[in-house]
């Protein structure tokens, strides 16, 4: 039977089975919650279909002519606009992203940007490994999960990885240790054995672990016998062990360590200690794994450094890309932008409300497919198809390793893909232009 | 009385979702809730028929309450929400979602409606 | 299990069974009953064998059926249950390298994920129905799903 590649989060699992008779889908086999819900929203009870408009302060429906006007109209009259989002979209898209930048003279970024993308960069910098979902499958005797939860977020990461006999280890479970460093008991703690590590940090005490390691990471004798930040010394000896005995290792970061300090960098005190660990060993390496949220969170890196040899954020004066010291936070907060595209995400309910308040208060042109609290302020809404059924194109997995969606269903009402769409309001740029 | 509050996600309790398949009601009774642990609970006087007033220095919201014993003592979680985000703050150009210092105390107010975020992010009240 | 903790645990084998863990298990499952185990009826063990008559009440005898339970609400869909059952794994099936189960199921293979939720399709494999050896305690499906929304019981 035919399988498909899922787009609910970003482990894009593609050997899911999609009954369908070409106009309804009638059965998913194989894929977890998440996955079922992305297919559910081709049916869901708040899935917007038509352009919408606000008018006298409600948002009501309207023709494409009409919405599509509004949109040239906003953009034409503003002279720095700002586009946010992308992580919800294919590579392709993001392309006519970035060309739609160029054309507008704006500035673009993604959701990476304020979650994973942060560490990405400073790891290739120090030459950590990062590693992938098969690699970690067939080598890896050690897991570490560091202020990560997957068994909320993304159900099937620790079948694939933790119950799967692979060709160096081919005893499975027996042989693979997982550790799990995190201030809350989670979900994630019960799938552990007799031989796994739980170690319950103090909250926001991860800095002085990290000091301890590094001062220790030759010998477990001078490890303070009272522990360091809640852990006793035993458990410490044992992850000290682990840490340099194993002959290959993970550690998957989450949420919990990308949180900014005032006086250090955590992140780059947690690479110093990978680095410092890897010229220490006698047998293998650790390597890392970064955990994202929607589908294409790594995907807008690999495009901008593809077509403008940048990764990251892009700026473009006079239709040609500048260096610019910004970031998507500091250009809200200093409100250095008078209208606002946002293409696949929902910064309303995400940013903290400082940020919220000032994105709100300019012009805002929503691209998405559903309800939520960014559509209630949008001044134009336009739908587009949602990826993975109802258009295709090209996917990063949070291993970088690429994948092909699939398209299944025709979208209702002839809704345009968002690759389709943002080439459409290049052109009516151009051709107002001229 | 001081805490550390921590922002987490679950499966159950997920904004996304409820924005699709739910209304506004479905999305104030599982997105307005935070976790406490038993021993806080009984610290703080509460009944489960109160509700709870978090406040940092410039905003406050007022959530359901529930008791859970895997969270630690002296901290709060709620789900990742548009709740939340009205305590979060920004450091450095950099968003911070975790570890934030905040005040809390047992309250009879009504829950903070979706409606009257959205107003207050808008400016009008 | 709660009914070992009373019996005497010497492993006499007077009640026909090798251990007393198996003859508890047979309490539970109903195929044999508290005054089958000699060592019992004596005085010394007076206290032990009230109290088990009371906790196995009326259902005393009753022969139960295997029963796994999946709880719809709590399931995620994270098919771990699918990958460790060791009777699916010892046909060596494609999810133990973390791929996806064949489609159709093969008869071995005891769960299923269906639109996001586990389903348990032959319990006619399942291990706990084996006639003896240490197999018929098996409960991996159960100690390791993460939401804990499988239960094993008799009824």
């Amino acid at each position: 039977m035919k399988r498909y590649p899922c787009s609910g989060c970003s482990l894009l699992c593609d050997d899911i089975i999609v009954k369908s008779d070409g106009l309804f889908i009638e059965e998913v086999i194989g894929a977890c919650l998440k996955g079922k819900e992305r297919f559910d929203q081709v049916n869901a009870q708040n899935r917007i279909t038509s352009p919408m408009i606000r008018k006298n302060n409600e948002l009501v429906n309207a023709s494409w002519e009409e919405a599509l006007a509004k949109t040239v109209e906003i953009i034409k009259n503003s002279s720095a606009p700002l586009l946010y989002g992308f992580s919800n979209v294919t590579c392709e898209a993001q392309r006519a992203g970035m060309d739609l930048a160029k054309e507008i003279n704006g500035f673009i970024d993604s959701n990476a940007s304020i979650c994973q993308g942060k560490i990405l960069n400073k790891a290739r910098s120090q030459g950590i490994n990062l590693t992938t979902i098969t690699e970690i499958i067939n080598k890896v005797d050690l897991i570490i999960l560091w202020g990560a939860n997957p068994a909320e977020t993304i159900p099937r990461l620790l079948n694939k990885i933790l119950f799967s006999r692979g060709k160096f280890r081919m005893t499975g479970r027996e042989i693979k240790t997982l550790v799990i460093i995190d201030p809350v008991k989670t979900a994630s703690f019960r799938v552990m054995g007799v031989r796994d590590l739980a170690l319950i940090i103090q909250p926001d005490k991860d800095i002085e672990l990290i000091q301890m390691l590094k001062e220790e990471c030759c010998s477990a004798d001078s490890i303070p016998s009272g522990g360091v930040a809640g852990i006793d010394k035993s458990d410490l000896k044992r992850l000290l062990l682990h840490l340099t005995g194993a002959e290959n290792g993970v550690i998957i970061l989450g949420q919990g360590v990308i949180q900014p300090h005032a006086n250090y960098d955590l992140i780059e005190e947690l690479l110093d200690l990978l680095q410092l660990i890897n010229t220490r060993q006698a047998k293998g390496r650790i390597s890392l794994l970064l955990l994202g949220g929607h589908f294409n969170m790594a995907g807008f890196d690999h495009v901008a450094l593809s077509s403008y040899g940048v990764s990251g954020k892009l700026q473009f004066e006079n239709k040609k890309l500048v260096k610019s010291e910004d970031t998507i936070v500091s250009k809200i907060n200093k409100e250095n932008f008078d209208c606002s595209i946002i293409v696949g995400t929902d910064p309303i309910s995400h940013l903290p409300h400082s940020l919220s308040s000032k994105l709100s208060k300019k012009p805002l042109i929503l691209i998405d497919n559903h309800n939520s609290a960014t559509s209630r302020i949008a001044d134009v809404v336009l739908p587009t198809a949602i990826t993975g059924i109802e258009s295709s194109g090209l996917a990063y997995r949070i291993d970088q390793v690429p994948v092909e969606l699939k398209k299944i269903l025709n979208p209702p009402n002839n809704i345009p893909s968002d690759e389709e769409l943002l080439n459409q309001l290049i052109e009516k740029l151009n051709g107002g232009a001229k | 009385m001081d805490f550390i509050l921590n922002t987490i996600r679950k499966i159950d309790n997920d904004q996304v979702k409820e924005h699709s398949f739910g209304n506004e009601q479905s999305l104030e009774e599982n997105l307005a809730i935070s976790f406490i642990n038993p021993k806080d609970f009984d610290k703080l006087n509460l009944v489960s028929s109160l509700h709870l007033k978090i406040s940092n220095n410039q905003r406050n919201i007022i959530v359901k309450i529930e008791k859970d014993e895997n969270v630690p003592e002296g901290t709060i979680m709620i789900p990742v929400s548009i709740w939340s985000n009205q305590l979060t703050e920004i450091l450095n150009d950099e968003l911070v979602y975790k570890n934030i210092v905040v005040s809390v105390e047992a309250t009879r107010e009504p829950i903070l409606k979706f409606k009257e975020i959205i107003q207050k992010i808008r400016g009008i009240e | 299990m709660e009914l070992y903790k009373y019996l005497p645990k010497t492993n006499c084998k007077e009640c026909g069974m090798p251990t007393c863990m198996a003859f508890s298990l047979a309490l539970l499952q109903g195929k044999a009953k508290v005054d089958d185990c000699p060592p019992l009826l004596k005085p010394k063990y007076k206290k032990q064998y009230e109290k088990l008559k009371e906790l196995l009440g009326s259902e005393e005898g009753q022969e139960k059926e295997l029963r796994i339970n999946v709880d719809e609400d709590l399931c995620d869909g994270c098919g771990i249950c699918v990958t460790i059952c060791p009777v699916n794994a010892r046909y060596c099936p494609p999810s133990l390298s973390g791929k996806a189960p064949e489609y159709p199921p093969e008869k071995h293979q005891l769960f299923q994920v269906i639109d996001g939720k586990c389903e348990l399709l032959n319990l006619e494999y399942c291990r706990r129905l084996e006639s003896e050896g240490r197999e018929r305690e098996c409960h991996v499906c159960e100690t390791y799903c993460p939401r804990e929304a499988i239960k094993i019981e008799y009824v």
